[in-house]
């Protein structure tokens, strides 16, 4: 790799066609166009020629899909407007300081994991009574989080769909303020679903805010509801990149459009 | 909040350029207010190009139906996260189809599918000439890329019609990884040129 290290520039044609080997290399080359403002516009341009050519090999789909799409709209709730900001270099130092020991920190409650991954995959009643029998108190929570999805499941479509994917990973990582937050990560679609359990209360005018927190920006992904019984609901984020991390902070109400705090949580994302 | 019908004669009456593609970007920021009615007016806006790419890189029909459905849904949800600065409204919605037709063959079992079936197509030539029929667009985009060097020019088909990596474009036509690079940004800024992108 040193011919990229040595010009990355040459590469942005590569990354305007999507065609970049690695996530490795993504991350690298999103790092460059974060620093270089002639790279951006190049990429730009560059996919523009790439939307000429999609134009020139349209193609008519089978014309019921669009009776499909539209009633698939009807039902799906859309994300929420959000200040994006375009990182700066300024703004990637702001936050890069916290990502590294954040990174390595992997303190996944195994048996969360298991009682979330058996809830996903639709496992007995049995298995979660054996684990609770494990850990009474994580029992408690494990269990919570489990009727909370259930809950959530019979009303929420997009949920439904990621606990159905055929390949979620489960995440878990303990916050720095105690507590864990346990991840349903559908790579394949990029997005995942959030709950938290034994996160310290918040006086009042203050929030939890999930961030999306990637190599060229960061972007708000809603904030985690009144917990009950210690446990939040769950949440969905989508629109996940390569290189995401899964962030949590503490804000003022009603949340903020970038993170102003040193998150407690920042968990990467494997997509 | 309902869409109403005077929306859709103000979309359909609205003046667009010949992709339609100033006109689109207000669409989306009527998507994005949640109105359903802007959304079909994106949807037979976009669906050919976002089909046709898809289909290009995965061949497989149902497996491209689904995943033009997914873009399309992506497209609707996402909408408030469009944003002009970063370019035009197709050209998000294309970073968005092929990205996901990408997505989609780098995961092992479509690949292992699309070896298969990639069997009864020919090569790349072939690809091109496919894509390049009638149409101002397709004139347009042929005449541009016939201006490009044989390798610019299969290397970018390749790469983006092909869904291959530029790793895998290197190893097909057996050039080098430094050259394949330097050919297709080459071939992209004489594309560019060519079809007047401003940037």
């Amino acid at each position: 790799m040193r011919l990229f290290r040595q010009d990355p520039h040459a590469l942005s044609g590569v990354y305007a066609l999507d065609a970049l080997d690695s996530g490795r290399e993504l991350n690298r080359f999103n790092r460059h166009l974060n620093r270089c403002q002639s790279c951006a516009g190049e990429v730009r341009g560059f996919r523009e020629v790439a939307t000429a050519m999609a134009f020139a090999a349209s193609m008519d789909p089978p014309p019921e899909m669009r009776a499909q799409v539209m009633a698939a709209v009807a039902r799906t709730r859309q994300l929420p407007p959000e200040i994006r900001t375009h990182a700066r270099p300024r703004r990637t130092r702001a936050w890069a300081p916290w990502v590294p020991w954040l990174s390595g920190a992997v303190a996944a409650v195994a048996i969360v994991v298991a009682v979330l991954f058996g809830f996903a995959q639709a496992h007995t009643q049995s298995e979660l009574n054996q684990a609770r029998a494990q850990n009474q108190a994580l029992a408690l929570d494990k269990a919570r989080i489990a009727a909370e999805l259930d809950q959530a499941r019979a009303h929420d479509q997009a949920l439904a769909a990621i606990l159905g994917a055929p390949h979620v990973t489960l995440l878990s990582q303990r916050t720095t303020k105690g507590g864990v937050a346990v991840v349903v990560l559908d790579a394949a679609k990029r997005q995942l679903i959030v709950a938290t359990s034994g996160l310290p209360a918040l006086p009042s005018g203050q929030v939890y805010q999930l961030w999306l927190i990637g190599p060229v920006r960061i972007v708000s992904a809603g904030l985690l509801p009144a917990a009950k019984s210690g446990v939040t609901s769950p949440v969905v984020a989508t629109g996940i990149v390569k290189g995401d991390k899964l962030g949590l902070t503490v804000e003022p109400a009603p949340g903020t459009a970038q993170p102003t705090t040193t998150p407690i949580l920042a968990l990467p994302l494997p997509v | 909040m309902n869409p109403s019908d005077s929306d859709a004669s103000r979309f359909r009456s609205a003046s667009t350029d010949r992709r339609g593609e100033r006109d689109l970007d207000d669409l989306l920021v009527h998507v994005a207010r949640g109105d359903q009615v802007a959304f079909e007016a994106v949807y037979d806006r976009m669906v050919g190009p976002v089909y046709g790419v898809i289909r290009r890189v995965l061949r497989d029909p149902s497996q491209s139906e689904e995943v033009t459905q997914e873009v399309l849904l992506e497209v609707w949800r996402a909408a408030a996260r469009f944003d002009p600065a970063m370019g035009g409204a197709a050209t998000w919605v294309m970073t968005i189809a092929h990205r996901r037709a990408i997505d989609r063959i780098r995961s092992t079992t479509a690949a292992a599918e699309r070896e298969r079936k990639s069997a009864d197509v020919g090569p790349p030539h072939d690809q091109v000439a496919e894509a390049v029929e009638a149409s101002l667009d397709r004139e347009r985009v042929r005449r541009c890329l016939g201006s490009l060097t044989e390798i610019q020019r299969e290397s970018i088909t390749l790469a983006y019609y092909g869904g291959h990596s530029y790793r895998q474009v290197a190893e097909l036509l057996n050039v080098t990884l430094g050259a394949i690079k330097t050919r297709i940004r080459d071939g992209l800024i004489r594309m560019r040129d060519c079809l007047g992108v401003s940037s």
